[in-house]
Formats: structure tokens, C-alpha cells, sequence
């Protein structure tokens, strides 16, 4: 068990620097740079040529791209990873100032798609080809197919102009400061429930699917129909035999989903004004901020693999087969 | 939160005291340093806090700020600026000479990163530059420039006892002291920024009590949230425009203007390229483009067009200049006579078996742009160019255009409020020197300019202006097409707006200072 860990450990170091190369590359193989994104943003307005060299110096921007890389490594391994070209302030402080809301944005959007996807799955797994079945199917895939720009902005109109029910964007309201702790909460939940509710509508699909599936293979195996010969009720059988078994499908599509809950959503942090991720990163590939750029990327690089490594433990928890025989993936 | 529609028999001659602004910042500021602004969101809050030495008035001529007078001397490289000894900042220290001198050096240090302001300051003569007393600075200057008075707008005094100390880059970025009529009392980056008037403002002091910035990024977030009296302000996207600003049920609670600022369209033509490096193929390339059509069409008359260098509201602006007439026939002549024939019968003129094919560089993404590129292109292609458009991302189109990498491109000038036009056509600016990169180099043109940015008198100036207006018109080394008008709407609790010229709603003066709130919102 310990050296199948520490394997996995080995291969996500390597993994990692492999992907600070590659968006390092990539990031400066794109056209521009953030001098003529400066220059851009001036308009016709003069821009003092010391400035600009200025800037060009202070992030090594004139001298070639092995020493670039070689600068902000020696800063990542301090932990320093430099200050933003855009406004000089340093990433990590711009980058705390938005996660938690990305994070809890999308950790709640992701707990709601579960707590209704998985469910749906189980059911319709358990009654394959009935109404529900079939029904939750074809709903759950019209809604993943609707851009969610479109649904935001549908559900801003009625909720939030017309009824006049929720706020119309922000993460508080204007007097936010003003109220109770009990008031705080519930502001802040008002202020949530459209952008969970965007971003949860489209990932329905995902998870009922999959866990129909996952469900689907065990369901039809002997040991359920023991199971059910032994006179154990509907929702035991699904819960405790077909779902645990289903498992290590869903354990998959959660280390998969995990990165997505700090990288953000442009489209929706844009149209609730939500302070997030997902519009810093926007912005840092106009400007070509390459400092922020990278950190983001690392920081995604960093959750994706242990993400991938906390699933590949949880399957060897979850299924002993995975530990007695050496990995054969 | 909503707000009732202000009352319509409010006395609009009598500006109401107090009450709540809320105004819109598309994108949050990126520092509240004035040294370091990058851009006009980081401006629009700054003005409320911080003080420049002038300011400009509506016409974009400079006015008392800090400096209540000022002389320049005869050789016109030394400005003395006599400072106002009622001025404080909001912590009460009084302002002084001594934080004029301050800021400056900061502008001016490289190791402060101000590429923007300091683009202004750049003959800055720190040997001559000193506090003569408290309440005196001499600015010098190493060359005389016409324009440098205006500069002195888009210099914000920070006090020197305060930004002294600690680290000057990523101090100040969300706390802020300035001399100017509001007081900073929070930030939330990402969300808002709320300032407070102060009681002890050394000059006349704004009607509003209290303003609040609110970032707002979408522009239809935006306008539902003006609509909800959530936002008292915004730009309005010509399509909104258009739909909603005869609206009678909107009129009732929202005002809506419409004006011109000092941006305007252009292709710009690469100097150095073979074929469009000549002004007759330009001059015939400029008539295929269908101005009148544009604007009625696809602008539906919110816009006008530009014959040259200087907008129509410019001092500048020489009104004898013609706009381009649009005759594809004519230019098929002149492209004929040039040698441009279709001798193979393909459809596309040809001179020396090479066909007449140009690419231009838009930015992707852009509606407007994409739709003039493709009007553009149809009306070439039926007097036989064959013209390509290339969609680009902002950062790369710049880099391309700068380097000289292009043929055309479909781009826009935001002015400043000087038209000194030095940076882009004047021959010693080809890049990397400066923003020529259309490569003109035309004496005449270079010994207008020099003189026109030298010249202190401003009638001999705007003679000189006149005469390189017709100059490059004549030359044509853009296709100059329009201005393309700006939209806003406001709530009607708000009044006391007004446009400045060219300018727009706010940073000249008083501009928002004089802006008043016709009705208090409800007690809660």
C-alpha cells in the first residue's frame, strides 16, 4: 500500500513539472505581450518608454525564455510567484482574495448537482426504461444542452427584476455590514442561489448519467438478486449492495470534477458579478500576465493531481483488488 | 432597494444637498495610487479623492485645481504654480509644495512602473524643478511643449508624510489620502468603493453626500440593475440604445444622453507595404468605403464622420476638410491608371501578374468592427480587390501593427485632450521610437508638427493644426471613417449632469462635482 502511494506521489511530482513547462511554453508562444497590451489599454494616450522598459526589466521580459523560466522557477520553489504585470501587486495576494469565493461557489453547486444527479441515477438505473427513467433523461439533457449566458440572464429577468425575489448580482447586498449575523447569512444565500443554480442545471445530466451507468452493470450481477431473494427492501439493495459498488465510477468523476471547483466559470462570475477565479484568469490571458497566468495554472495543476491521487487511494480503499495486484494501468 | 421615480416637480435650478450616488465601475480598479492608474476606471475614483494642479474645464481648457494661478515663462520650459494655502489633505496636514515635488520624483523613478502618467513628464527637468515656498512650485522642463499645461490634469498630488513611507507599489493600492472632496471610508475589492464628502473640503464642495462604486463587469447586469435603481449611471451598448431610449415607460425613470468623445475609427495603412504605400491607392481604397451607409445603417445616425487627424469638436479640427466621397467607379479609374487591370478576367485586378489581394487586421469579437470589415470587403470586391480579414485577439493585433507585421488594420484612437498628434505621425516616432506605425515620414507634415507642439499662442496653433489636418487628409496614411457617438443612461433621481466637449460626463470640472440627488431615498 505505502509504495503504491508513494509511486503515485513520484508521478504527480513529475507530472507537475511537466505542466510548468508546457504552459510556460505555450503561454509565450501565443502572440502579444503584456507591453502591447499596455499599449493597447493607453489608446492614443503617450506612455513614457522608460516606464515600459521599466516594467519589461523588472519581469525579465528581454531576456530569453530558458532564463525566464529558470527566474520564476527559483521563485516557485521560494514560493514566491511574483507580482501581477498588470498591477504590480503580488499573485498569491489576488489569487487569496478570490478563491474562497470561487471555492464555495462551486463547492456548493457541485454538493446540489450530486445530492439530486446521483439519486436520479440510482432510480433510473433500478427501473431502466420506465417513464422516470426515460423522462429525467430527456429533461437532464435539454438543460445540459442550454448555454448557461442565456439561462443566467432568463433567470436574472424573472427572479430578480420581475419578481423581484432575489438580488440581482454581488456576493452581499449593498448594506451588507449593517445586518445581524443571522441577516449575513441569509443575505448571502440570496445572493447564491442563481449563480449555484446556473452553474448546477448543466452538471445534472453528468452525474445521473453516470451513476445510471455505473449502477446499470452491477445492478443485473447475481449477488442483487440474492440480495433481493433474501427479501431485503428496494432502497437497501440500491443504497447498500448496487451503490457501493457503483463506487469507483463515481470516485472517477469526482476526482475529475474537483479541479473544476477552483478554477472558476467566466460566464457566470461575469454576469452575477461574482469575484472569482474564473474572471482573473480571463483577464491575465488578455493582458498576457504571464506571473498570474502561471500561478493559476499551477494552482489548477496542483488540485487536478491530487485530486487524481486522492481518487487512485480511494480506490484501492474502495476496491482491495486495486492493491493486491500491482497497478496494470 | 427600488427605489420611486423621483418627482417631477423637483426645482431643477435648485441642486438638492446629500444623498446616495451609485455609479458604475466596469472594471474594478486595478490600484488607488494615482502614480501607478493604468487606465480611466482606476481615474474615475481617483478624481474624487485625489486633486491634479489643473484642472479642465467643458472645453478642455485648463482651470483652477490645487494651483490657483500659474505663469510659464517666456522661454516656455519653466511652469510656476501658486498652490491654494486653504488646501488640505483629509487626514487635515495641509498641502504644500513639497508634495508636488514628492510625486513627481515618484512619477518619474523607474522603479515606480508608471509607464501611463509618466508618458506625460517624460522632459521632466528634476535640475530646475523645486518648491520656491510652501505654497510655490517651479516645474521645469527640458523642451517647450504646448501641451504640457494640459498634462498637469492627469497629475493627482499624494501627500508626501503619508505615501513616504512603506511600500510605495503595494501600499496604497486599496487605502487611499488625497486632497480632493471626498474621503475614502472602504474598499472591497472586486465589489465596491465608498466614499464619503469631506466636511472640511478646502474648496467648494459637491452636493453629494456619499458615492458608491459598484463593479459591475456585464453590461446587461448592468442595465437591469440601472433599471432597479441599483446603479444611478452606465454606458448603454448601441443595441439597448436603440430598443429602449424612445421607450416611455424607461423615460419616466431613466434620462438617456448621447454625446461625442474623443475617440474615433481608422484603418491605418502600412507605409512600408508596396501597394498600399502609395497615397493614390490609398485615396482610391478610401472612396470604397460606403461612410454614409455606416452610419445610417448600421449605427442608425449615432454616428458622424472624421475627414482627418482632429475630431469635429477639436479646436483643431479644420471644418474646410471634405469627407472622402464614396465612388467605387472613381477609385477603379485611379487603381486602372495605376496599372491595377484585370487582365486575366478573374475579377480581381492584377499589375505584373500579381493579383490585388490586402489583408486587414481586426479584433475579434467585435460586432460593429466585424460588420464594417465585411461592408469593406463587398464593396471592393465589385471593383476587383480582394480583400481578407483577419480577426485577431487585442494583444496580438497591437504587437503585429507595432512591429510593422500588417497591411491594414481596422483599430481606434482614444485622444487625449490635447491634440498634439507628435507620437503617431511625426517621422522620428516610427516604432520603436513611437506609434507611427503606419511609417509616415513627410517633411511637411514632420515641420507642421513640431511647430504646432512648440508653438505657446493659441491662435498661431490652431493655424498650424488647420494646415496638417488638410496635409493629411491630402496624404490619407489612414483611412479616417468615424466617431462613433457614446451612449449612457441615467436614473432621473440624478441631476445636474452635463457633457463636457469631448470629454464626456465626468473627469473635467466640475463635471461630477456638480451633480445633485433630487429625491432622498426613503428612510429605512
Amino acid at each position: 500500500m505505502r509504495s503504491y502511494i508513494a509511486r503515485r506521489i513520484a508521478y504527480a511530482v513529475l507530472t507537475f513539472f511537466g505542466i510548468t513547462v508546457v504552459v510556460f511554453a505555450l503561454i509565450h508562444s501565443v502572440p502579444g505581450d503584456p507591453i502591447s497590451f499596455y499599449i493597447g489599454r493607453a489608446g492614443g494616450v503617450t506612455l513614457s518608454r522608460t516606464g515600459l522598459e521599466a516594467i519589461r526589466r523588472a519581469h525579465h521580459l528581454d531576456r530569453p525564455l530558458v532564463v525566464q523560466y529558470g527566474w520564476w522557477l527559483k521563485g516557485v520553489v521560494t514560493l514566491d510567484f511574483g507580482t501581477s504585470i498588470l498591477d504590480g501587486r503580488p499573485v498569491v495576494d489576488r489569487i487569496a482574495e478570490k478563491l474562497p469565493n470561487t471555492f464555495l461557489l462551486n463547492l456548493l453547486a457541485f454538493l446540489v448537482a450530486a445530492a439530486i444527479g446521483i439519486p436520479v441515477g440510482l432510480w433510473s438505473a433500478n427501473k431502466p426504461g420506465r417513464l422516470f427513467d426515460r423522462g429525467s433523461a430527456v429533461t437532464f439533457f435539454l438543460l445540459y444542452s442550454l448555454p448557461s449566458f442565456w439561462v443566467a440572464l432568463l433567470m436574472m429577468k424573472l427572479f430578480a427584476v420581475k419578481l423581484n425575489w432575489l438580488p440581482l448580482f454581488g456576493m452581499t447586498s449593498d448594506d451588507y455590514l449593517d445586518y445581524s449575523t443571522a441577516g449575513r447569512v441569509i443575505d448571502r444565500i440570496r445572493h447564491m442561489i442563481l449563480p449555484v443554480a446556473t452553474l448546477t442545471y448543466s452538471q445534472l445530466a453528468i452525474f445521473a448519467r453516470f451513476s445510471r451507468s455505473a449502477t446499470t452493470d452491477v445492478i443485473r450481477q447475481d449477488f442483487i438478486t440474492t440480495a433481493r431473494a433474501k427479501g431485503a427492501g428496494n432502497s437497501v439493495v440500491l443504497w447498500r449492495h448496487a451503490f457501493r459498488n457503483a463506487l469507483i465510477p463515481i470516485i472517477t468523476l469526482l476526482g475529475l470534477t474537483v479541479p473544476y471547483l477552483i478554477s472558476g466559470s467566466v460566464i457566470v462570475e461575469q454576469i452575477f458579478q461574482w469575484d472569482g477565479i474564473g474572471h482573473l484568469y480571463f483577464e491575465s490571458i488578455l493582458g498576457r500576465d504571464y506571473p498570474m497566468i502561471m500561478a493559476l495554472s499551477v494552482a489548477t495543476a496542483i488540485v487536478t493531481l491530487l485530486a487524481g491521487l486522492a481518487a487512485d487511494v480511494l480506490y484501492a480503499f474502495a476496491d482491495p483488488r486495486i492493491r493486491l495486484g500491482e497497478s496494470s494501468r | 432597494m427600488q427605489r420611486a421615480a423621483a418627482d417631477t416637480a423637483v426645482d431643477e435650478n435648485t441642486p438638492q444637498e446629500g444623498g446616495t450616488l451609485l455609479r458604475r465601475l466596469e472594471t474594478d480598479v486595478s490600484t488607488l495610487n494615482p502614480v501607478l492608474a493604468t487606465s480611466r476606471y482606476d481615474r474615475l475614483v481617483e478624481n474624487y479623492i485625489f486633486s491634479p494642479l489643473i484642472y479642465i474645464d467643458a472645453n478642455l481648457q485648463p482651470t483652477a485645481g490645487l494651483a490657483e494661478k500659474w505663469e510659464i515663462s517666456p522661454d516656455g520650459k519653466l511652469y510656476t504654480f501658486h498652490l491654494s494655502p486653504k488646501a488640505t489633505f483629509s487626514d487635515g496636514v495641509p498641502l504644500r509644495a513639497s508634495d508636488v515635488i514628492f510625486t513627481l520624483h515618484k512619477l518619474v523613478d523607474p522603479k515606480t512602473e508608471a509607464p501611463q502618467i509618466a508618458g506625460g513628464f517624460e522632459q521632466l527637468d528634476l535640475a530646475t524643478t523645486r518648491a520656491v515656498d510652501d505654497h510655490t512650485v517651479a516645474i521645469g522642463f527640458k523642451e517647450v511643449f504646448a501641451s504640457q499645461l494640459s498634462r498637469f490634469n492627469e497629475l493627482l498630488i499624494v501627500p508626501e508624510h503619508v505615501y513616504s513611507k512603506g511600500d510605495f507599489r503595494n501600499d496604497f493600492v486599496s487605502q487611499a489620502i488625497g486632497s480632493g472632496p471626498y474621503r475614502m471610508v472602504r474598499r472591497v475589492p472586486g465589489k465596491e468603493i465608498l466614499l464619503e464628502r469631506r466636511d472640511d473640503y478646502w474648496t467648494r464642495k459637491p452636493y453629494i453626500k456619499t458615492v458608491l462604486f459598484k463593479v459591475v463587469v456585464e453590461n446587461a447586469t448592468a442595465w437591469n440593475a440601472l433599471q432597479k435603481g441599483e446603479l444611478d449611471e452606465t454606458p448603454v451598448s448601441s443595441d439597448i440604445w436603440l430598443n429602449e431610449s424612445n421607450n416611455v415607460q424607461l423615460k419616466k425613470k431613466l434620462d438617456f444622453r448621447r454625446f461625442y468623445t474623443l475617440s474615433y475609427n481608422y484603418i491605418p495603412w502600412n507605409g512600408r507595404d508596396p501597394i498600399v504605400g502609395d497615397k493614390r491607392v490609398r485615396r482610391a481604397l478610401s472612396m470604397c468605403v460606403d461612410l454614409k451607409s455606416l452610419i445610417n445603417n448600421l449605427y442608425h445616425g449615432t454616428a458622424r464622420a472624421m475627414t482627418g487627424p482632429f475630431t469635429p469638436d477639436s479646436w483643431a479640427y479644420n471644418p474646410e476638410v471634405p469627407v472622402v466621397e464614396f465612388n467605387p467607379l472613381e477609385a477603379r479609374r485611379i487603381l486602372n491608371s495605376l496599372g491595377w487591370l484585370d487582365t486575366d478576367g478573374d475579377g480581381i485586378l492584377d499589375k505584373a501578374k500579381k493579383p490585388l489581394r490586402l489583408e486587414m487586421l481586426v479584433i475579434a469579437g467585435s460586432g460593429p468592427t466585424m460588420i464594417f470589415a465585411q461592408l469593406f470587403q463587398s464593396e471592393l470586391k465589385k471593383i476587383g480587390v480582394q480583400l481578407n480579414v483577419l480577426p485577431l485577439d487585442p494583444s496580438v493585433l497591437i504587437q503585429r501593427v507595432l512591429a510593422g507585421n500588417y497591411q491594414a488594420a481596422y483599430i481606434g484612437w482614444d485622444q487625449d485632450p490635447d491634440p498634439d498628434p507628435y507620437n503617431i505621425f511625426h517621422s522620428s516616432q516610427i516604432p520603436p521610437h513611437g506609434q507611427n506605425f503606419i511609417y509616415y515620414a513627410n517633411p511637411q507634415a514632420d515641420r507642421l508638427i513640431e511647430a504646432g507642439r512648440r508653438e505657446l499662442d493659441h491662435g498661431k496653433r490652431q493655424a498650424i493644426y488647420r494646415e496638417l489636418h488638410a496635409l493629411l487628409a491630402e496624404d490619407q496614411p489612414y483611412t479616417w471613417t468615424i466617431q462613433v457617438s457614446s451612449k449612457w443612461a441615467s436614473t432621473r433621481r440624478v441631476r445636474g449632469v452635463r457633457e463636457s466637449n469631448g470629454y464626456g460626463l465626468f473627469l473635467w470640472y466640475p463635471g461630477e462635482f456638480d451633480w445633485w440627488i433630487a429625491q432622498q431615498p426613503p428612510p429605512r
